[in-house]
């Protein structure tokens, strides 16, 4: 129990605060809105996993938004081209795992810092996606919604997707050696590699299944709507990394929990409709998520004071 | 000593700056027969609204001949398109037409660059009227105001609650029609609410979150108006997605294109907008004008070449009207 | 092998040349005062963020407290009734305030630098827009104040002068001044440095502080430059002065770095932006050239070491690299 006090903590907080909502808005719970905003943030839950990962590896990726992006645009030039859904479903998972293999090729191998390679690799796909698209929405063909199933049926599914992708991550984080391995490499890379792990295949591994996860949320972003905006993904890695940070992985590596990260996703989402249904102005949400991430880590801070002295 | 050579390069480097002579005011009427250079800038890049209105800058240039600069800003930072001004202006162009994104920030730019003897033209959105020589207005902020506050009456009876969804909350036009559309709605239509205004961060997809938000908090709201352009599909899609088509209308600022779909879907009832490729097309033939003179201070009607005779209200060349796309006329145009 | 710098130079320079052949008016002092102005207050967050990356730190809320800055400052002025002067001096003193918060949690609280300034990156921009509900913009200013970011002062642009102060402060600070070793050693080792008996948590507060001071100072600058505060002044520029930094040679890891590249860093970014619209390119590519810069500056220095390494036979076993490095 004391292990997962920080997760169960973050769990905590997100249970008191829909309790405060079902109390004061229990318009929060109706269920076509709020299967809506599930559906929402399956493609952030999807990425925060990615990026939890990551994280423990002790590397971080901050492009994951650009690269989102791309990969958006991409799933909607292809399917507005005929291309059937498993063709661009691939496509566009191949496009992130390239982008994501740069980025692992230029840490792993070339050792260089992960937050300035990928701050590179995100400036790059941003500048030059807006060189491309020039902010020109696309449209898709009508069959493409939901995957062409019924709104309900397609929200279901894109969130059953999310959790069981989570579920995967999950249990592999606890039973599968690959995963647990990078637990080692986060915590210290040296001893991994006496260990005998190979820290560097570990790290490109983990940056392009980041892409390739990122490749995937981007479609199940794009499927949601009828029209995809080449400025989705905006602001996604913050919130992912916030997500993440908020629900107990470290960034120093080795540490964190994805149904922390689960918990983490889920505040972090309820912060801005619980604003418009509390009727509070929305002036304040950028404070309120400030503060909430700050909160977070100093309960980590305080917490590891007192196990420390 | 390695130090001391890194200053010692950049020193001579300023120094040999020096020796160029400092850049001369604008050519103005152009210099012996010399292309003139139109520099164009919109609010911000990657933005499809002024990609239109480049379409019709596009045309102008061609047809007189003249040399179009097109950038702007690529991220929300208000310095931003002075700093490009700034540039133009020391790069020597003849007339600069910049669509403004902060009114005061930008009129410090604009009157240099008038000090130096470019003209200065805005358009879409104006900046402090001692910083250009005219403006070219589509339609003004007051006018769109009204035409989106009165679209809204019409649409709800003149009573109900309804909610706006915005761009940023800093996004200075944005809240000259907020606070327009609150002064008509106080003077004109007492039963009606603003219960909620939202920003949507120019994202469509944020856009659909907070309407979708909206609906469900305020289950009396008739009617959402959304004055940002990707926020216009991302209501109405989450509109539709809560199944209220019809019982909650929604109109918007927003390009025909991108809302065609939901306009004959009738989800989005009214998309109000106005000729871009005009605007563009008027930009540039005034800027040419005023650069050779055609187009002096004090005139009351101006030429506009395809666009007929129109009228200047003190430096203000109105291009019309906001214009109402709905379901009748929608079809017709393709940007 | 060219130290780092010297390759940052050269860079510098092949910019100059080319752009002063390309565009007619580049080569003029106009623009070169137009380049210093435009990367002033950039600059100046550049220089303050050099000795909390060189202590393995890093600080992402420089250009949220700029622009919280900025707002106060004007609200200051005009709500609150008070001189410029003293605005300013108030606005200087929440600057320090602020970066002393990101010092109570990173210093303090022993907690990821990354993480607080992001939470502190929402935080102040938060504030900022609470405070003038988004809408509120700070105007009028009279035009005294206006000449700081507008005019020149014996010769030069008057906030030139104020980065130059700074730029030579922060100079002697790490390359002069014990606080400079102080910064390295603890970016190389934290508890090394605590063993050793330096006074880490001082250091560390004095980095942050000093930014959050910086800050301030760089948001009235601003204001005066643009002659308008608004709550989204300096977004995207911590980015910018990460940038900066990092070409400029100063380890993301810390440890290791100078103010003197983080200067040439400023300017080759500086120099490449406005270079690209004389030569009539698109503000993308700036962007774009900036992050390829970024990489290939980047990849240029690591090349060395990773060759170093593949070349040794393979039957002797490959050394240990440092403990406290992350490999």
């Amino acid at each position: 129990m004391q292990k997962y006090s920080r997760e169960l903590t973050v769990a905590g907080v997100l249970a008191a605060l829909l309790l405060v909502l079902a109390v004061t808005a229990p318009a929060f719970y109706e269920p076509q809105p709020l299967l809506s905003r599930l559906a929402r943030e399956a493609p952030t839950l999807v990425v925060a996993c990615g990026i939890a990962l990551v994280m423990v590896t002790r590397q971080i990726d901050i492009s994951i938004g650009a690269l989102f992006a791309v990969c958006g645009v991409s799933a909607g030039l292809l399917a507005s081209a005929g291309w059937p859904l498993a063709a661009v479903l691939a496509a566009t998972v191949f496009v992130g795992a390239l982008v994501g293999a740069i980025n692992g090729v230029l840490v792993a191998g070339l050792r260089l810092p992960s937050i300035v390679v990928t701050l590179a690799t995100m400036v790059i796909l941003r500048e030059g996606l807006r060189w491309w698209q020039q902010g020109a929405f696309i449209n898709l063909p009508d069959a493409w919604q939901w995957f062409g199933l019924s709104q309900k049926g397609g929200q279901i599914t894109l969130i059953g997707c999310a959790l069981v992708i989570l579920a995967v991550l999950a249990w592999a984080s606890r039973h599968l050696a690959g995963v647990r391995f990078l637990y080692a490499v986060g915590s210290n890379a040296e001893a991994a590699r006496l260990a005998g792990l190979r820290p560097q295949w570990m790290t490109l591994a983990v940056f392009v299944f980041m892409g390739a996860l990122t490749g995937g949320a981007a479609l199940m972003n794009v499927v949601q709507s009828p029209q995809v905006d080449p400025k989705s993904g905006t602001g996604l890695e913050l919130n992912a990394i916030a997500a993440a940070v908020v629900g107990g992985v470290a960034v120093s590596g080795g540490r964190g929990n994805l149904w922390g990260v689960f918990a983490g996703v889920l505040l972090l989402a309820c912060i801005n409709p619980a604003l418009t249904y509390l009727h509070v102005e929305a002036y304040w949400e950028k404070a309120i998520q400030g503060a909430v991430i700050l909160l977070a880590v100093i309960f980590d801070g305080l917490r590891n004071r007192r196990n420390l002295s | 000593m390695k130090r001391f050579l890194a200053l010692a390069v950049c020193a001579s480097l300023v120094l040999i700056s020096g020796c160029n002579k400092s850049s001369e005011p604008g050519s103005g009427n152009g210099s012996g027969g010399k292309k003139l250079t139109i520099a164009l800038m919109p609010k911000s890049k990657g933005n499809a609204y002024f990609i239109s209105c480049k379409a019709g800058a596009d045309e102008a240039a061609k047809e007189l001949g003249v040399d179009l600069l097109f950038d702007g800003p690529t991220d929300p930072d208000p310095a931003k398109q002075n700093e490009i001004i700034e540039n133009w202006i020391t790069l020597g162009v003849d007339v600069i037409a910049a669509a403004c994104e902060n009114k005061e920030g930008i009129s410090t730019a604009l009157k240099k660059a008038r000090g130096k003897g470019i003209k200065v033209v805005t358009f879409d959105s104006d900046a402090n009227p001692d910083a250009r020589d005219f403006f070219v207005n589509q339609a003004t902020p007051e006018g769109i105001a009204q035409t989106l506050m009165d679209e809204a009456a019409r649409l709800t009876d003149s009573e109900g609650e309804f909610a706006i969804i915005t761009a940023s909350l800093t996004a200075a036009n944005m809240n000259e029609w907020r606070k327009d559309i609150e002064a008509r709605l106080a003077e004109k239509y007492p039963k009606m609410k603003l219960v909620d205004t939202k920003p949507c961060d120019d994202l469509k997809d944020k856009a659909q979150a907070e309407a979708t938000n909206l609906l469900s908090a305020y289950p009396n709201l008739k009617l959402i108006m959304a004055i940002c352009s990707p926020a216009v599909p991302g209501t109405a899609e989450a509109v539709k997605q809560a199944g209220k088509t019809g019982t909650v209308k929604v109109i918007g600022l927003g390009l025909p294109s991108e809302n065609r779909k939901y306009v004959h879907e009738g989800v989005t009832q009214s998309v109000i907008l106005w000729k871009t490729k005009d605007l563009g097309y008027l930009t540039i033939k005034a800027a040419v004008d005023a650069a050779n003179g055609k187009l002096k201070p004090g005139a009351t009607d101006y030429d506009a070449g395809r666009l007929g005779t129109l009228k200047i209200e003190g430096e203000s060349i109105v291009l019309g009207k906001p214009f109402i796309f709905n379901d009748a006329n929608i079809d017709q145009f393709d940007f | 092998m060219l130290r780092h710098e010297t390759i940052l130079l050269l860079v510098l320079v092949a910019e100059w040349f080319y752009f002063n052949a390309v565009g007619r008016r580049f080569g003029t002092l106009d623009n070169t005062f137009d380049i210093m102005r435009h990367s002033a207050e950039i600059g100046l967050l550049a220089l303050v963020m050099t000795p909390i990356i060189l202590t393995g730190g890093i600080d992402l809320s420089v250009g949220s407290l700029l622009g919280l800055c900025a707002i106060l400052f004007g609200k200051l002025w005009r709500d609150a009734g008070m001189s410029l002067p003293m605005a300013a001096a108030c606005t200087l003193l929440i600057g320090a305030g602020a970066g002393g918060l990101n010092a109570t949690l990173i210093a303090g609280l022993r907690l990821p630098a990354l993480i607080v300034t992001l939470g502190t990156y929402s935080l102040f921009r938060g504030f900022a827009e609470a405070i003038t509900h988004g809408v509120d913009t700070f105007t009028n200013f009279p035009d005294s104040f206006l000449a700081l970011g507008q005019q020149h002062f014996a010769g030069l642009p008057t906030q030139v002068w104020f980065f130059l102060v700074v730029a030579i402060g922060v100079w002697l600070l790490v390359h002069r001044m014990t606080f400079g070793r102080s910064f390295r050693a603890i970016g190389f080792a934290p508890e090394g440095a605590r063993f050793a008996g330096l006074p880490v948590e001082r250091r560390l507060v004095l980095a942050y502080v000093l930014a959050g001071f910086v800050a301030a100072l760089a948001a009235i600058i601003y204001t005066a430059r643009l002659g308008q505060a608004k709550a989204d002044a300096g977004t995207g520029y911590e980015l910018f002065a990460i940038t900066a930094v990092v070409l400029g040679g100063t380890s993301i890891f810390g440890g290791v770095g100078s103010v003197h590249g983080t200067l040439l860093g400023v300017a080759a970014i500086a120099v490449l932006n406005n270079g690209l619209v004389h030569a009539r390119q698109p503000r993308e590519v700036a962007g774009m050239l900036t992050g390829v810069l970024l990489l290939v500056a980047l990849g240029a220095s690591a090349l060395p070491k990773l060759l170093a390494k593949l070349r040794p036979p393979r039957h002797a076993p490959a050394p240990l690299s440092s403990p406290t490095h992350p490999s």
